[in-house]
């Protein structure tokens, strides 16, 4: 959760790998961690190889068996079938694939956009600083899930589409870090020693200032998948997502939701699927946040 | 002090309108012919013509802008395409409606919130503080569409207990308007009987949207707390001899207030927005539901209105927010 | 009553809350309040502009026209028309107004109302009045006296008795006060000039509508109810829950999984009955690779109209273009079924023999049924190695594609429902070539197919009617412009307290609460 998400590290470089071990320590010692690295890693397993093992691969291509409507689970159809006779089963494993990409896809977007931003902000100052963050400021006031809803509206179905919508709401967060980042380690030594040495702006911002602030984008990068994946089944629960017949979690739930409580295998199963997945990445992401900012647990 | 309180409140101007500059860049930049949309499928290009200068959309960009803006202030907030109302009339119906839906689940979130955060803080590391851990970490991860959905089920069809959905009775008037809060309105009227139907209406909605919230502030509770328990003077107190519960009594009040506002500053605009995925499961005829049908006739007027209102209200309660803080602890005052 | 129970459910249940508050007696009410659940709102009130089920439930209750249908086969019987008389030729009507008749301010329903009322939808030209359009000019309607009415048609037209039940009739009185510059649009979206038994009593957009029994209305008699809700629900699913707990009397879209669920339960009756709803795809017959009639052709034959079925719940499969039961359908009508070899067959004689082209269908998001079938054509594509891109749209934006062929997909779900129980509604709005460029004839032209359809309209002799109609399913089968899917069956669902429910094929989800009674 980005609200969450806003206390990050600020650990020193003289004793980070002391803090490291440290924090890898407290990360061992919290099964609650080490439950949600599992289920991660699972869901990783499960989106790269998943669609190649499910038991109806054709259903997720779109295929229909009318014949074998609104099974209940069996041993055949392990979470059933839905309102076209396709394997939820399969749906769902498939459908993991698209929740984490499209996840992976608007952080990293995100990430980007903001880490570009908050550097540029940061290391120029002055007015460029003021307007970008001004602009940040602003943008954290837009609901961000009613402005994600109408820029995909705008554009039409499809997962490049929700991936936009979503990452216009999302830099604003990374922009503010990366910003503060940077004018800490701006005033450090090997950053003056550089632009002594005569190394131009973008240089400096490429090999000495970026690298060095890889670390909290990356850690807020996991604490914000859960959040993430959570959007992107929303925006398809409210049937402005994918197109059909891709399989992505929100509107498998949003179609199934006509068949409560009678076909209830239909919406069960992928509701559970985005719970766990978002459930695995906070569980995850707080225990990274531990690792790096021990003053957040004693 | 005052000065202080003035300034903040002189600095919210070019913050608002800097907001209804973007959000009208926004909506305008998107794709989509809003017009061609509502003249229908019969239209001629003329009628289409005439409907596009009904809206002053024939004017150059900057123009429409300016209007809007100055509408914006004068209460005119233009008209859906659609259904030709005016945008600031729905909103007076709509906006109270989600207002007491996110300030229910507010309430409920500092009910359960503080208590829970407090015992999570002195059964530290043990198995109350796991639980509270656990919980609020499914709390935040929990789709509030696919609860939502659960707690239909569960309440209304299989128990019974509770309505499905809707905010009040329909056969029934609901009390006279006075502040389009429902719970406020049978109040004032002395309607006992419909302050108790308002309730039963929000509660599953209400509890729906709560949970994260309810994470957010018992973390903070359990953290503060702690912090608090360690801190010499409470070490102090307590080799003085004074017992633990008065001690947590003593500080704590002050310390649930900030978690409280904090959260409030937070949450606030984050539930309004995001209350559309509760209101759609529940038929809560809030801006939510006024926003996505707009979004999906692509109807400008109702979804920057909307957008706006929610960005105003997140800007002034952060503004309560930090001004409260300032009361609250003397040091940040001036900061 | 409804209430009662539902409050009294509320209140043994939570026993927490409520009973602190809730404590005292319920007022005894004699209202009788119909609720009708409903995902479709009512932007526009004007009986001359607004279109769409739920603004016609709307307006049959607020407004009377000349004669109204029942029964089933649908039929016209007089409403402000107590008797009426045809010319010999079929050009020219005379109505006899009932004297009683009177708008909601007490002035009289008069010849000099209708043929105002007619003009004011002629010179809109939106809404109904494509059903009148060519048939009725502004010099038609002329009243003879107070009570008298004549129509002359410009051209003769059977089906006008049927169209006519939809021509509301306005208070010119009340609309002349608040015209405005825009012939009272602006006054009209949002109030009434009727003569209806109910009124608008509270609208709340995109929430509901309540209306209310009019305490003098000029008809009187009908059904118990005091007054009705049209709720916006959504959900089906919703509609069907709230119909089991009994917090809606009539749920009008329910699916067919919806019904199968509300089969066995108490006080709750199903109505499922065959109505001229029909579903097709049209296609592309002028742009794209699907103007190559073999191409269509393949397609038909490969398309598993078994499956289309299956998971079309109530439904049953379209025999060529007309619904079935309607006048002039002929049932041995040799159709396109399942048959894959003679689709290889066709699909080697067009241009893409061995397929391997990507095609795209376009249907309304949101609306299951059409998701669906657009999935079972997507999976039949596959067996002539066809690719197919789906493409969920909201409905203006699908309208907006219809302009051009170029623009259009290659296939286009359509729903069809004939306003008229008559051949011609259906034949000439989706097949005659002047209705190019709109969604139900987008692009098929056919000079013979048109020849045909305006003969038969003015065909006044039966039998050479049915012959007409013959002949043109045969053809438009061949050009295959459509693939032709089911006609659903109309499903609606009432509490068993609901009294004098006759379902009548046309519009029956606009629930005409008159005749109705609450027990």
């Amino acid at each position: 959760m980005t609200t969450l998400a806003e206390k990050v590290p600020a650990s020193a470089t003289s004793s980070r790998w002391e803090n490291a071990r440290r924090g890898f320590y407290r990360f061992r010692n919290s099964w609650l961690s080490i439950a949600g690295l599992l289920i991660v890693l699972v869901l990783f397993i499960i989106a790269v190889i998943g669609p190649s093992i499910v038991p109806y691969p054709e259903h997720v291509a779109g295929s229909v068996s009318t014949a074998t409507r609104f099974q209940p689970p069996s041993a055949l159809h392990w979470f059933g079938t839905n309102e076209l006779g396709q394997d939820v089963f399969s749906l769902v494993v498939a459908g993991s694939q698209i929740s984490l990409l499209a996840g992976l896809a608007v952080v990293a977007v995100g990430a980007l956009v903001g880490t570009l931003v908050g550097a540029v902000a940061g290391y120029f100052g002055g007015w460029t600083d003021e307007v970008l963050m001004r602009l940040a400021d602003l943008k954290l006031t837009v609901p961000s899930l009613i402005l994600a809803m109408a820029v995909a509206a705008a554009l039409g179905p499809g997962i490049l589409n929700m991936v936009i919508a979503i990452s216009i709401s999302w830099w604003p967060g990374y922009a503010r870090l990366v910003r503060g980042e940077v004018i800490a380690k701006k005033e450090e030594m090997f950053v003056q020693a550089a632009r002594a040495l005569g190394a131009g702006t973008g240089r400096i911002l490429r090999r000495h200032i970026l690298p060095n602030i890889l670390t909290p984008v990356i850690i807020k990068m996991s604490l914000d998948m859960g959040f993430a994946i959570l959007t992107v089944a929303s925006l398809g629960f409210i049937g402005i997502g994918v197109k059909p017949p891709t399989p992505e979690w929100g509107s498998l739930l949003s179609i199934a939701r006509t068949y409560m409580p009678d076909y209830w295998w239909t919406a069960v199963f992928p509701g559970s699927a985005i719970f766990l997945a978002v459930f695995g990445f906070n569980l995850l992401g707080d225990g990274l946040r531990d690792v790096f900012d021990p003053k957040a647990r004693r | 002090m005052l000065t202080y309180i003035l300034r903040r409140i002189v600095l919210i101007i070019p913050v608002l309108i800097g907001l209804s500059l973007l959000v009208f860049a926004i909506a305008r930049l998107l794709p989509g012919d809003p017009i061609q949309l509502a003249a229908g499928p019969n239209a001629s290009p003329a009628e289409i013509a005439d409907l596009a200068r009904e809206f002053g959309l024939d004017k150059p960009l900057p123009v429409q802008y300016w209007n809007y803006v100055t509408g914006l202030v004068t209460g005119d907030w233009g008209q859906s395409i659609f259904t030709r109302r005016a945008v600031a009339e729905d909103l007076k119906v709509y906006l109270p409606a989600t207002l007491e839906l996110v300030f229910t689940a507010m309430f409920l979130a500092i009910l359960i919130g503080i208590p829970a955060g407090l015992t999570a803080a002195v059964y530290r590391n043990r198995w109350p503080d796991y639980m509270s851990r656990v919980v609020s970490l499914g709390a935040i991860s929990m789709p509030r569409f696919f609860l939502g959905l659960l707690l239909q089920i569960g309440f209304a069809m299989w128990l019974g207990w509770l309505p499905l959905g809707g905010r009040f009775p329909l056969t029934e008037d609901p009390p006279a308007f006075v502040t389009g809060f429902l719970t406020i309105d049978s109040l004032i009227s002395g309607d006992l009987r419909a302050f108790g139907i308002t309730l039963q209406y929000l509660a599953l909605p209400a509890f729906a949207m709560c949970l994260s919230p309810l994470a957010t502030i018992t973390r903070m509770m359990r953290a503060s707390t702690i912090e608090i328990l360690q801190q010499d003077y409470v070490l102090t107190e307590r080799a003085l001899g004074l017992s633990s519960r008065l001690i947590l009594f003593k500080y704590v009040l002050r310390n649930a207030m900030s978690a409280t506002l904090t959260v409030i500053g937070l949450y606030v605009g984050w539930l309004l927005g995001g209350t559309v995925l509760v209101e759609t499961v529940f038929d809560w005829p809030g801006l939510g539901l006024y926003a996505t049908k707009a979004i999906v006739t692509q109807d400008f007027m109702p979804v920057i209105g909307v957008t706006i209102v929610i960005g105003g209200i997140f800007i002034i309660s952060n503004l309560i927010v930090d001004l409260l803080y300032g009361i609250l602890n003397p040091k940040v005052r001036y900061e | 009553m409804i209430n009662l129970t539902r409050r009294s459910a509320i209140a043994a249940g939570t026993a927490s809350l409520a009973s602190m508050v809730l404590g005292g007696p319920v007022d005894a009410q004699s209202r009788k309040i119909l609720i009708i659940a409903s995902s479709q709102d009512i932007p526009n009130f004007d009986p001359h502009i607004a279109t769409g089920y739920s603004a016609s439930m709307l307006l049959r209750n607020t407004y009377d026209s000349l004669v109204r249908v029942e029964g089933n086969p649908p039929n016209p019987v007089p409403h402000l028309a107590t008797s009426w008389t045809v010319s010999p030729d079929g050009t020219e009507y005379v109505f006899k107004l009932d004297p009683a008749a009177k708008f909601h301010d007490g002035s009289s329903v008069t010849a000099e109302a209708v043929q105002y009322s007619f003009n004011r939808l002629l010179r809109l030209n939106q809404g109904n009045a494509w059903m009148i359009q060519g048939i009725v000019d502004e010099k038609s309607v002329q009243p003879v006296d107070a009570q008298t009415v004549r129509i002359k048609l410009v051209k003769p037209f059977v089906a006008f008795l049927q169209v006519l039940p939809w021509v509301w009739v306005v208070n010119p009185k009340d609309v002349e006060a608040n015209k405005g510059s825009d012939n009272g649009q602006t006054y009209l979206r949002s109030n009434l000039a009727g003569s209806g038994a109910f009124r608008v009593r509270r609208a709340e957009p995109g929430n509901l509508y309540e209306l209310e029994r009019v305490a003098n209305a000029w008809k009187q008699g009908g059904g118990n109810l005091t007054g009705a809700i049209w709720k916006i629900t959504r959900e089906t699913a919703t509609q069907r829950l709230m119909l089991q707990r009994g917090e809606a009397h009539i749920a009008v879209d329910l699916t067919s999984e919806d019904m199968d669920a509300i089969k066995d339960r108490p006080n709750v009756v199903s109505v499922i009955e065959p109505e001229y709803r029909t579903f097709s795809i049209k296609l592309n017959t002028k742009h794209g690779p699907l103007a190559d009639v073999n191409l269509r052709k393949a397609i038909a034959y490969a398309f598993n109209y078994q499956s289309l079925l299956d998971s079309g719940g109530y439904a049953k499969l379209m025999t060529g273009p007309l619904p079935d039961g309607i006048f002039g359908h002929d049932p041995s009508l040799q159709v396109y079924r399942t048959d894959l070899a003679k689709a290889k067959e066709y699909l080697a004689k067009s241009k893409y023999p061995n397929g391997g082209i990507k095609l795209s269908i376009a249907h309304v998001s949101g609306l299951e049924q059409q998701r669906r079938w657009s999935l079972v054509l997507l999976d039949n594509l596959k067996q002539l190695n066809i690719e197919l891109d789906v493409k969920p749209m909201i409905w203006p934006d699908m309208v907006a594609l219809t302009r051009s062929p170029e623009a259009m997909p290659d296939f286009f779900c359509v729903y069809q429902t004939a306003n008229y129980g008559d051949p011609d509604n259906i034949a000439f709005a989706a097949y005659h070539s002047s209705r190019n460029g709109n969604w139900q004839n987008p692009v098929y032209a056919n000079p013979k197919v048109d020849d045909l359809i305006m003969r038969a309209r003015a065909e006044t002799d039966e039998e050479k009617r049915k012959a007409l109609y013959g002949e043109f399913q045969r053809i438009v089968v061949d050009d295959t412009p459509d693939i032709f899917g089911v006609i659903e069956k109309r499903k609606l669902a009432l509490r068993s307290d609901v009294q004098n429910f006759r379902f009548t094929p046309v519009a029956s989800n606009a629930i005409e609460l008159f005749p109705l009674s609450l027990r």
